[in-house]
This record gives structure tokens, C-alpha cells and sequence, in this order.
């Protein structure tokens, strides 16, 4: 049996941002961060694209089939975006797990990030939903990892031309008052899928 | 010539920056970036209240675009709590504001009366004829004239065009009395539009010009202390001879020869000191022919959309080519008096193609956007138009569904790669 065609997207956030869609999953236990190549270490797929030369990448993320890269150096997208592409069918053609299962107690920081986790799903659930709400939107916690909140937003705020001033100066700001042992946010959302934003925009 | 508001107020380690952003803007995620990457504090307004305004009354302000001196007292009400130490507008409406702004609290800005005149068109024209800034001969006619008259009076070919309005909705050439009156009523049909005619009088007026023949070129800019500095010159290898003029590639550097680019800017530095903007972002459309450069427009603001990405500058402190300073990283730094980078754009050539509207119609889908995207020197393929969305053709028309940015050795590369990934490009629409 040939195996199904692997489709990859490349959407990049900016210079130093990129968003990978694959049409397969590549890591189907929730959302794991790599912020260095000893993180990477057990997850071939966060190796590689960490080995990719000249990139200096400085995070991944993957979730589901979707994998989030960012990087420090000044090479385009269009150069590093073919080397993560191969580096993701290779992983997956392996026929081995691409990412390493999240470990319980991983990075020494497993319970507090549990903590936090729980921390954040009660702001985000009592105080922050209910604000975006007002503009049809809806802010999902994916995870916690090393005290860096992963997030997805939806409704009206998914492709919103204002969602950085939410994420920044709402989500962010209220973070940073009622949790402030979070070091960080990602929006792991798909911007471009959104069908309903609330602010669309128009050139000035 | 002094400073109209006096030098930047001497600030703390974390100075506090008021963007004025306006809800439709595509411009939130560059600036709100750059912000942070200068680790400024940040207060955003907008002319609609932010679901998190009373949560972060520091951070979110609401003010009323249309009335910049009431949202000056607005915004100087807000500094006696929290004290603001620049102030940048990011399109046409929001720099008359953050003029207004500057004044009321002292701050590097541009004189409320030169930020007016570069945002109305027959003000702007009015100034600029009057210091021999060559423009095109043009004359101001209300909509309720008989466009038969304005036939019978005008020269040909002409273009006729809003005061106001943004990315050249509204912007028609005539080739003949028929066609002015043609043009006239279409013209006039979209200034009827509500969204449109409760701007204000000028949503009443037409200013109609003579078509000046030659390419067209734009040209970036930072006004520091009322001297001009180029940031880009920007060629738009597309014809626009009309009818409409709806843009779409801009590509850098400017393959004009060297004495031609020294008399656009000469043209453009007549221009800022005509309408007597002192400090900030402009940007300036031009023609250029055998009698010159012609000044078509001059906006106290940096480029629309997200052009602002195919410009890129040299980071001082860390040496060209390891950082990358954005065009919003400049404006801001200007805005709060911090130190300027070199302000010498990166050495490859860069373009951006404004993706046309393919024609009217709901979007569906894109397809195409991987081979697009894997188009050698193609960085990015941006699709800013969601499913959904109505698509509508110029003149009525001002939001383009997408941008494609790319990079290269030579600017005729660029362009080639930009028309070869948009070519990739299908837009499913209903």
C-alpha cells in the first residue's frame, strides 16, 4: 500500500516565525516546546530541524500536525522552510515517533508547569474568555511548558487584524498580573484559516 | 528653524509609546513587534474599544479618530495619569491625530496644520503648487456640479479622485468628456457610500487633474527636524496608465539613474517643507518624466498594507546582516527620540507584489500557495483576505487579498519571482 501524500504548508509570522501545516499528524500527545537542541534530544524530527545549517533555530513547537518554527538567523523562509520540509516527511517516513512523548516531571519544571497550567485555565476561563467573548472570539490554553503558555485563539479574534493587541496587550497584560511566573506566550494559531475575524483590514 | 513642540521629553529607562491604531489596519502585528522588541511600555488606542479596555486601562485607550483635538484632550487626560513619551499614527486619519497629539502634550510630532494639509489631497495640492513643488494642474469640483461642466472645463487625459480616500479607491482616468462623465458618476456613486459620505464636506468634492505620463515611483522616508531622509525608492514596474490604478509590485532599488533619483528626492524634500511637516514618516508617490519628477501624493505616514516588510534596515549596534531593523522599529525609535539605526537598507533587492483582486466575488479558497511559496527568492505568501470575504474590484475597491514578498540579487529577479508565484496563485471564488 503507497503511503498517503504528505502535504506541507509554509505560512510565515514574520522574519523570524514560521508556521509549518502537514496533512498528517506529527505528534498526536498534546503540544511539546523545544527551546534548545538538548531539549530536542529523543524527538528526531526537533533534532534535525535544529541541525539545519546556518537557521540557528531557537524554538520548535508541534502539535498535532502542526509545527511551529522560530529562528535567530537572517535566512529566508524560502531557504529554511525546504530544509524543515524535509526534515518533517524524513521523520515521518521513519516510520518512528517524529517527538518524544511529554514526560511527567520533564525539564525539572513538569509540576510547576502543571501548576501554572491550572493557574492559567482559571484566568483564562473566569476573566479572559469572557472579555473576548464580547467580540466573538475564544482564547483555547493548549499547554504549559517551562512556564511558557501556549494558546490558540478562535471565533472572532482567528485572523482578527487586531489579535497582537489582544494577545499582547490583554492576554499577555493579565497574565502578567495574575500569573506572573509565566516567562512567555505563543500563539500557535492558524490565522489564516479564520473565516469570521472580528476587525478585517484594508489597506491605508 | 525650531522644533514646532520642542525636543522629546527626557524619559525613564522604559519610555511609553501611544500607537494609534485603527481597527482596520494590517499594520498591528509590525508594530506591536517592534514595540516590544525595544522593550518600550505600550499603550494602544483605537477609534473602537478593545474587549480588554477596562481590564488594561494602561494599555488600551479608545479615542475618536474623526475628532483629532478631542482626542488630543482625550489622550492628554490619560497622560496626567500615565505619563506618554511619543506618539505615532500609522495611516492618513490616525497622523492627523497623533499631530494633534504631539502638540497637546509637547512630543516630537508634526504641526497639526501639515499633517491635515499631506492628508486632504486638494489642500496638499493647493500648498504645493503655491512653492513651485511641480504637481499636476488640478481643480476642485463639488459632486452636485454637472459633470457635463466639468467635462467641458477640464484637459485630457485626466484622473479624477477623492480627497481622502486611501489605496486609490475612487482613482479613475478620462481620456475624453464622455469618460469624465463616466468617471464622475462612478466617483461619485462610491463617495455616496455610507461608509464614506459621513466622513465629512470633502466625501462632497472631486479634485480632477491632469494625467501626468511616466512611471510612477514611491519613495519611503523619515522626516527628522524637517529634513527628509530616503529610507527607499520604490519602482512600480507596472504600468499605471489607468483606468484604474489599482497598485501592484513595488521593487527596490530603483533601477532610475542616479541623477533622476537625487531630483525625486530633492522633489519629495520640496514637497515635506512645502506642507511643513517636521518629523516622522512619509511616504510619496511620484511620476518621472523628460520635464522631471512630478509630486503625485506625499502621506505623513509610512507605506500601506504590509509593504513595510520587503524594507529592512542595518542594525548599528549589532552590524548589518545579523539584525534586521524593520521600518515601524525606525518610525518608533524617531517618535520617542531614541538613537536612529544606520538607516542604510539591506543590500539585496526586495519587492512586494499587492496581490490584485482577480475579480468581484465571495473567496472560497487559495490554491496554489505552496508551488507560490516554493518560487525561489519568494519568502512569503501572505494571504490577508479570508474565506468569506467579499473581494471587490478597484475603483470601488481598496483591500487587496494578499501580499507576496521576495528578495534577491537584482530587482528584474524579484520581479520575475513575484509575477511567477502570483501566476501559482488561484483564487476559488463564488
Amino acid at each position: 500500500m503507497t503511503p498517503p501524500e504528505i502535504r506541507i504548508s509554509a505560512e510565515p509570522v514574520d522574519i523570524g516565525r514560521c508556521k509549518f501545516l502537514v496533512s498528517e499528524p506529527v505528534h498526536a500527545g498534546g503540544v511539546r516546546r523545544f527551546a534548545s537542541p538538548e531539549e530536542a534530544k529523543g524527538s528526531p524530527l526537533v533534532e534535525a530541524i535544529f541541525a539545519i545549517p546556518g537557521a540557528d533555530v531557537a524554538e520548535v513547537i508541534v502539535s498535532g500536525g502542526l509545527v511551529t518554527v522560530a529562528k535567530r538567523s537572517p535566512t529566508p523562509w524560502q531557504v529554511v522552510g525546504k530544509a524543515v520540509g524535509q526534515a518533517i516527511r524524513a521523520a515521518l517516513a521513519s516510520g518512528r515517533p517524529a517527538v518524544a512523548a511529554k514526560l511527567a516531571t520533564s525539564g525539572g519544571g513538569g509540576a510547576d508547569d502543571d501548576a501554572l497550567y491550572e493557574r492559567v485555565a482559571d484566568l483564562f476561563e473566569h476573566q479572559v474568555n469572557p472579555m473576548v467573548a464580547r467580540h466573538g472570539g475564544r482564547v483555547e490554553l493548549i499547554d504549559v511548558q517551562d512556564a511558557v503558555v501556549m494558546l490558540r485563539l478562535g471565533g472572532g479574534c482567528q485572523g482578527c487584524g487586531m489579535a497582537d493587541v489582544t494577545l499582547r496587550q490583554g492576554i499577555e497584560a493579565m497574565l502578567h498580573e495574575h500569573v506572573p511566573d509565566v516567562k512567555g506566550v505563543v500563539d500557535i494559531t492558524d490565522h489564516a484559516a479564520g473565516s469570521n475575524p472580528y476587525f478585517a483590514a484594508a489597506k491605508k | 528653524m525650531p522644533c514646532p513642540y520642542g525636543t522629546a521629553i527626557p524619559h525613564r529607562s522604559m519610555p511609553r509609546l501611544l500607537l494609534l491604531l485603527p481597527t482596520a489596519t494590517y499594520r498591528a502585528a509590525a508594530f506591536v513587534e517592534a514595540a516590544r522588541r525595544l522593550s518600550v511600555d505600550l499603550t494602544v488606542a483605537s477609534e473602537q474599544p478593545s474587549t480588554f479596555a477596562q481590564a488594561q486601562p494602561d494599555r488600551l485607550l479608545t479615542l475618536d479618530f474623526r475628532l483629532p483635538e478631542q482626542a488630543a484632550a482625550q489622550a492628554r487626560a490619560f497622560a496626567e495619569q500615565v505619563p506618554v513619551h511619543g506618539v505615532v499614527g500609522v495611516d492618513d486619519d490616525t497622523a492627523v491625530v497623533a499631530a494633534a497629539v504631539a502638540a497637546k502634550l509637547r512630543l516630537r510630532g508634526n504641526p497639526v496644520g501639515a499633517a491635515t494639509a499631506a492628508r486632504d489631497k486638494y489642500r496638499q495640492r493647493v500648498l504645493l503648487a503655491e512653492a513651485r513643488v511641480p504637481v499636476p494642474r488640478f481643480a476642485r469640483h463639488r459632486t452636485t456640479e454637472d459633470p457635463h461642466a466639468v467635462a467641458a472645463a477640464a484637459r485630457y487625459p485626466c484622473v479624477l479622485k477623492p480627497l481622502r480616500l486611501a489605496a486609490s479607491r475612487g482613482v479613475i482616468r478620462a481620456d475624453d468628456p464622455a469618460g469624465l462623465v463616466a468617471a464622475f458618476g462612478r466617483l461619485r456613486a462610491i463617495l455616496e457610500e455610507p461608509d464614506v459620505a459621513r466622513c465629512g464636506d470633502w466625501a462632497g468634492q472631486v479634485l480632477v487633474e491632469d494625467f501626468i505620463p511616466g512611471p510612477e515611483v514611491a519613495l519611503e522616508g523619515l522626516v527628522t527636524g524637517g529634513r527628509l531622509r530616503t529610507l527607499a525608492l520604490f519602482d512600480k514596474p507596472d504600468p499605471l496608465d489607468g483606468p484604474f490604478f489599482e497598485e501592484t509590485i513595488y521593487v527596490t532599488p530603483s533601477a532610475l539613474p542616479a541623477n533622476a533619483q537625487q531630483k525625486i528626492a530633492d522633489c519629495a524634500q520640496q514637497a515635506v517643507t512645502a506642507l511643513g511637516l517636521w518629523e516622522g514618516p512619509v511616504h510619496a508617490e511620484l511620476r518621472y518624466n523628460d520635464r522631471g519628477p512630478w509630486l503625485i501624493e506625499l502621506a505623513a505616514r509610512p507605506i500601506g498594507g504590509r509593504c513595510s516588510g520587503a524594507l529592512r534596515f542595518g542594525s548599528r549596534e549589532q552590524g548589518a546582516g545579523s539584525s534586521w531593523v524593520s521600518l515601524e522599529e525606525v518610525v518608533l525609535r524617531n517618535a520617542l527620540g531614541m538613537p536612529l539605526p544606520a538607516l542604510e537598507r539591506e543590500r539585496l533587492a526586495s519587492g512586494v507584489m499587492m496581490i490584485p483582486v482577480p475579480r468581484g466575488g465571495v473567496l472560497r479558497e487559495v490554491r496554489g500557495l505552496a508551488e507560490a511559496r516554493a518560487v525561489p527568492l519568494v519568502e512569503e505568501v501572505a494571504i490577508t483576505a479570508h474565506p468569506g470575504q467579499t473581494l471587490v474590484p478597484w475603483p470601488e475597491g481598496s483591500r487587496y487579498p494578499g501580499f507576496i514578498f521576495a528578495r534577491g540579487e537584482t530587482p528584474e529577479a524579484v520581479v520575475a519571482a513575484l509575477r511567477e508565484a502570483h501566476r501559482r496563485l488561484e483564487f476559488v471564488l463564488a
